[in-house]
């Protein structure tokens, strides 16, 4: 029945008093001694064992706890959470389409709803005892007792708090002391400093920044921009040991890295080449070759027929109003003045005639896909007066190439193939419209174009005899 | 206190026996609430045995090469390992399902058998549940450095990667598997440091210096034993159990759907799951009995982790040893009950093909050496069960290999059939990953309550008669801990 006060002699103010506190060596005499603090009346009581003794709650009145309803809430929350995720990730901002199976909630959602159900439970478990007990918490008066060091090896205490309602310094150590404990001693309050020492607090500080250094570095290079080169932490695969078109090789003699097609093979895919309908000139009629290659395939890789838009002179650029057709041969001033003799025009067995027989339809169609396609530029009549034309030759009056003239002499004398070619490769600025349109459409926009020229050039005896009649007088 | 060690004679007592009425007690030697304290907290004040600073110094040279090992299979590429069509999944993969494997008998311990109120449970759970988290921390590292650029292995987590915007699959069971493991090691971490906390104040309130005061002190979080705190704790104690329990049974049925829900014959069976829970017990229990006998001896703990304690887990390893048995021969019955001939070739392939000795060391270890745990005299004897524990962890770990090589080896096409082979860096690294584990375990017993003190007070102190537990806790008439006194409250029961 010691009453040790350890601090009282060195504070020069008595400190204030927390409680009263008695020790047993046994569990039995605690929960004896329970009852009776309990019955007293007192509620702001507790013990402290070195392991939980059983029956104390009903000894000292103590409620039972709240945790497994907090637990349901948050495995029911982690439920709903993998599900929504799953649901969310899946099947609605990037949907995996896994063998013809829905998106959303299926059964393989089942695992990972399972576990995170689990996790948010069992975190929430434990941080909800720390929470529900008040802890971490490192100053607590009840450490100022050095006998209370034994709580967790195999003493008993038991202690009334200064705060009960019933609390009498007197009547409260009187009490405890009728239970016949090992020693009671008054609790009191803790006069160390409650706030963290200087030094640790200033190396946690520095640990914490420290941390941050990679994360910022990372930001940085995430969100910054640098003219130098792209810092290569891990190569990934950036740089490999392969060859991209274009570039040059030692490995073969020509020290090109892009192979060439071995000659009499047709590449995978490409059979239709060899057909005059889909090429517009006959593979079949002898072609000139250079070095075992076919001429045709060293001219449209020398620039085509490029050339020949370039045509005779390089006019003046005044000479083309937008509002009027430009005259034939309107040369870029950027291209090389050039006329059809310098530059390697395409020199292929042109088909002179349609591979197919014409009808009504075709022309039809023609005049359809011409117009969509084509007279954006060319005009309904084919001048080079389309709106687009028009409204570049406005803006970029200095470099704008306008399109040629369908009824430009050249074009006119251009066999059916080569304007079926032009199409489909493109020409100039004009870009290929193999992929708009199939080879019946390019053969039928061919038809149409030469319908176009006919009308534009025709004369009086091309118009049959019965409908002369219908013409109009125009100026 | 120092004689508590020498008054250990096993001898003396024996606590194995079954003869109801005639239970023996838990823990022997005479102890009291303190003297139970003392001989715990003992293991991590007294300075270290030299066997400690011996295997400490091995382990930490083994895990400083593993670590090395892994910087230069980042700079060289998993082409180190022996990796290679068509056995992309061959070490890295068996190395991760064995540690996993090892790494579920800590919480079965922790919460199957707290749930199923199996006392005993209270002298060997601290050491199961750290050595799960370590089997854990080794079997993370493996599919980390197994994704080829582990500088990106953050990707298997629900993360819109900032190239694609895309989000992980949530139909593959390697995603579930990043969930399910995530989950069950930091489940069982909490578990674990929850479990600790109380004992982690027994180690404040025993500490001498002011700075190892203060660290126990910071990492108890002002526990001080308070009855109110007393009455959550359990309550959380109770709850995380009863979530632990499944939880464990889900990982390795997660693992096995790795396998399971891929085509490939022999992985492609539904007997999988259950199958891989009973080997991940199966295992776990023998890496427990190969860790405690060495460390009851040397920290001379023998009357807390008696020979009953060991006993028993040899029944369990008895008993899941025989039913991994079972799923062996049921596997070979389905495969030719089925009439398919890819997977019945796959089961002939296995025990006659080129991985034939793979096979029969698997058969050896796993089925036939636990069945001399059928005798007691083998169940009781230190050496027979560490000799059969250590049998255990092998084929355990070739019951992994052979899951996984021979069904990737040979598969539907015969033309791309191939034979593995390891290199010298998938053996060292695997060698390595022990070296992790040993050194983990190792600054363990130096640094943390080895043993859960609380908890097998409170074992102790499961009579009415609490007087006289300290003179009686040796005698049968009081020794027998059934359920017939006491307050109904769950660590108490039977064993």
């Amino acid at each position: 029945m010691s009453e040790q006060k350890p601090r009282k002699a060195a504070e020069p103010k008595p400190p204030r008093s927390c409680g009263w506190m008695a020790e047993f060596s046994n569990e039995h005499d605690l929960l004896e001694a329970s009852r009776k603090v309990r019955d007293a009346g007192y509620t702001k009581t507790d013990a402290f064992t070195p392991f939980p003794v059983h029956g104390i709650d009903e000894a000292l009145g103590i409620k039972p706890t709240i945790l497994p309803f907090i637990v349901l809430c948050a495995g029911l929350t982690g439920l709903f959470t993998a599900l929504l995720m799953q649901w969310w990730m899946n099947g609605v901002d990037y949907k995996y389409i896994i063998s013809a199976k829905p998106f959303g909630i299926t059964p393989a959602s089942i695992p990972v709803g399972f576990e995170l159900t689990i996790l948010f439970s069992a975190f929430t478990s434990v941080l909800g005892m720390l929470g529900l007990n008040g802890l971490p918490r490192f100053s607590n008066a009840i450490f100022t007792n050095p006998r209370f060091d034994r709580a967790t090896d195999d003493k008993f205490f038991l202690y009334v708090d200064s705060r009960d309602r019933y609390y009498n310094r007197d009547s409260v150590r009187e009490l405890l002391g009728s239970t016949q404990p090992e020693s009671l001693d008054e609790v009191l309050e803790d006069a160390s400093p409650t706030t963290l020492p200087r030094p640790i607090w200033l190396a946690s500080l520095l640990l914490v920044l420290a941390g941050l250094i990679p994360a910022a570095i990372v930001l940085n290079m995430r969100a910054g921009f640098s003219d130098l080169p792209r810092w290569h932490v891990f190569f990934d695969m950036d740089f490999q040991p392969k060859k991209k078109p274009q570039q040059t090789t030692t490995i073969f003699a020509d020290g090109r890295s892009m192979r060439p097609q071995v000659p009499g093979t047709v590449a995978r895919g490409q059979l239709t080449e060899q057909d005059p309908f889909y090429l517009g000139w006959d593979p079949d009629k002898k072609v000139s070759a250079i070095d075992g290659e076919p001429k045709h395939f060293v001219s449209v890789q020398g620039g085509g027929q490029d050339a020949a838009v370039g045509a005779a002179s390089p006019a003046p650029q005044d000479s083309a109003t937008p509002t009027q057709p430009p005259a034939d041969g309107a040369a870029a001033p950027m291209q090389p003045p050039a006329d059809g003799g310098t530059a390697p025009a395409l020199d292929l067995p042109w088909l002179e005639r349609f591979p197919f027989e014409p009808s009504d339809a075709d022309l039809k169609l023609g005049k359809t896909k011409f117009e969509i396609y084509c007279s954006a530029c060319h005009g309904y009549s084919g001048y080079g007066d389309g709106l687009v034309s028009k409204r570049a030759a406005s803006l970029l009056q200095d470099t704008w190439t306008p399109p040629t003239s369908l009824h430009a002499d050249r074009v006119q004398k251009q066999p059916v193939g080569q304007i079926f070619h032009t199409i489909s490769k493109g020409q100039g600025k004009m870009a290929s419209y193999a992929s708009s349109l199939t080879p019946k459409e390019r053969w039928a926009i061919v038809l149409y174009v030469k319908a176009l020229q006919r009308s534009r050039n025709a004369k009086i005896d091309d118009i049959p005899v019965e409908q002369r009649s219908n013409l109009t007088e125009t100026k | 206190m120092a004689t508590i060690a020498s008054s250990y004679n096993p001898r003396e007592i024996d606590n194995t026996n079954d003869i109801p009425g005639r239970r023996a007690p838990l823990i022997t030697g005479n102890q009291t609430y303190s003297s139970v304290t003392e001989m715990v907290c003992r293991v991590a004040e007294d300075p270290q045995p030299k066997i400690w600073w011996l295997l400490f110094g091995f382990s930490t040279t083994t895990a400083l090469m593993f670590v090395g090992l892994i910087g230069y299979l980042i700079y060289k590429g998993v082409g180190i390992w022996g990796n290679m069509n068509p056995v992309f999944w061959a070490w890295p993969i068996v190395n991760f399902v064995f540690w996993v494997g090892i790494g579920h008998a800590g919480t079965l311990i922790s919460a199957i058998l707290f749930l199923f109120r199996q006392n005993w449970r209270t002298s060997i759970n601290r050491a199961a549940e750290a050595m799960t988290i370590f089997a854990v921390v080794c079997a993370g590292i493996y599919p980390g450095i197994h994704v080829g650029r582990a500088w990106l292995a953050f990707w298997l987590l629900p993360y819109p990667s900032l190239n694609l915007w895309m989000w992980p699959q949530f139909r593959s069971p390697l995603l579930w598997d990043v969930f399910a493991v995530g989950t069950y090691a930091s489940t069982s971490l909490v578990f674990w440091y929850m479990g600790m906390i109380p004992d982690l104040a027994t180690y404040r309130d025993r500490s001498k210096h002011p700075f190892r005061r203060m660290i126990y002190g910071v990492l108890c979080l002002g526990w001080t034993g308070s009855s109110r705190h007393w009455l959550v704790y359990e309550k959380a104690y109770t709850l995380l159990a009863a979530l632990a329990a499944p939880l464990v049974l889900s990982v390795h049925t997660v693992v096995s759907f790795d396998f399971a829900v891929s085509q490939l014959p022999g992985w492609h069976t539904t007997i999988f799951p259950p199958y891989f829970v009973a080997g991940a017990i199966f295992s776990g229990f023998a890496m427990v009995v190969t860790l405690l006998v060495p460390m009851r001896k040397i920290y001379k703990l023998e009357n807390l982790i008696t020979l009953r304690h060991l006993d028993n887990m040899n029944k369990i390893i008895l008993a899941t040893g025989s039913l991994v048995g079972l799923a062996y021969g049921t596997e070979f019955f389905m495969a030719w009950y089925s009439g398919n001939q890819y997977e019945g070739f796959t089961f002939i392939n296995r025990a006659f093909g080129p991985y034939w000795w793979a096979y029969w060391i698997m058969v050896t270890c796993n089925v036939i050496s636990p069945q001399l745990f059928w005798f007691k005299w083998f169940r009781t004897n230190l050496v027979a069960m560490w000799v059969v524990s250590i049998f255990v962890n092998i084929g355990m770990w070739f019951e992994r290999f052979v899951i996984t090589v021979t069904s990737l080896s040979r598969d539907f096409l015969p033309s791309s059939w191939g034979y593995y082979r390891p290199t010298m860096f998938d053996g060292l690294m695997f060698f390595g990953s022990f070296g992790v584990f040993l050194t983990l375990f190792l600054l363990f017993c130096r640094y943390l309550p080895t043993i859960a003190i609380s908890e097998v007070k409170g074992v102790m102190s499961s009579s009415e008669h609490a007087e006289h537990v300290q003179a009686e806790l040796l005698g049968h008439a009081h020794g027998d801990d059934h359920g017939s006194h006491g307050h109904g409250h769950v660590s108490h029961g039977h064993s």
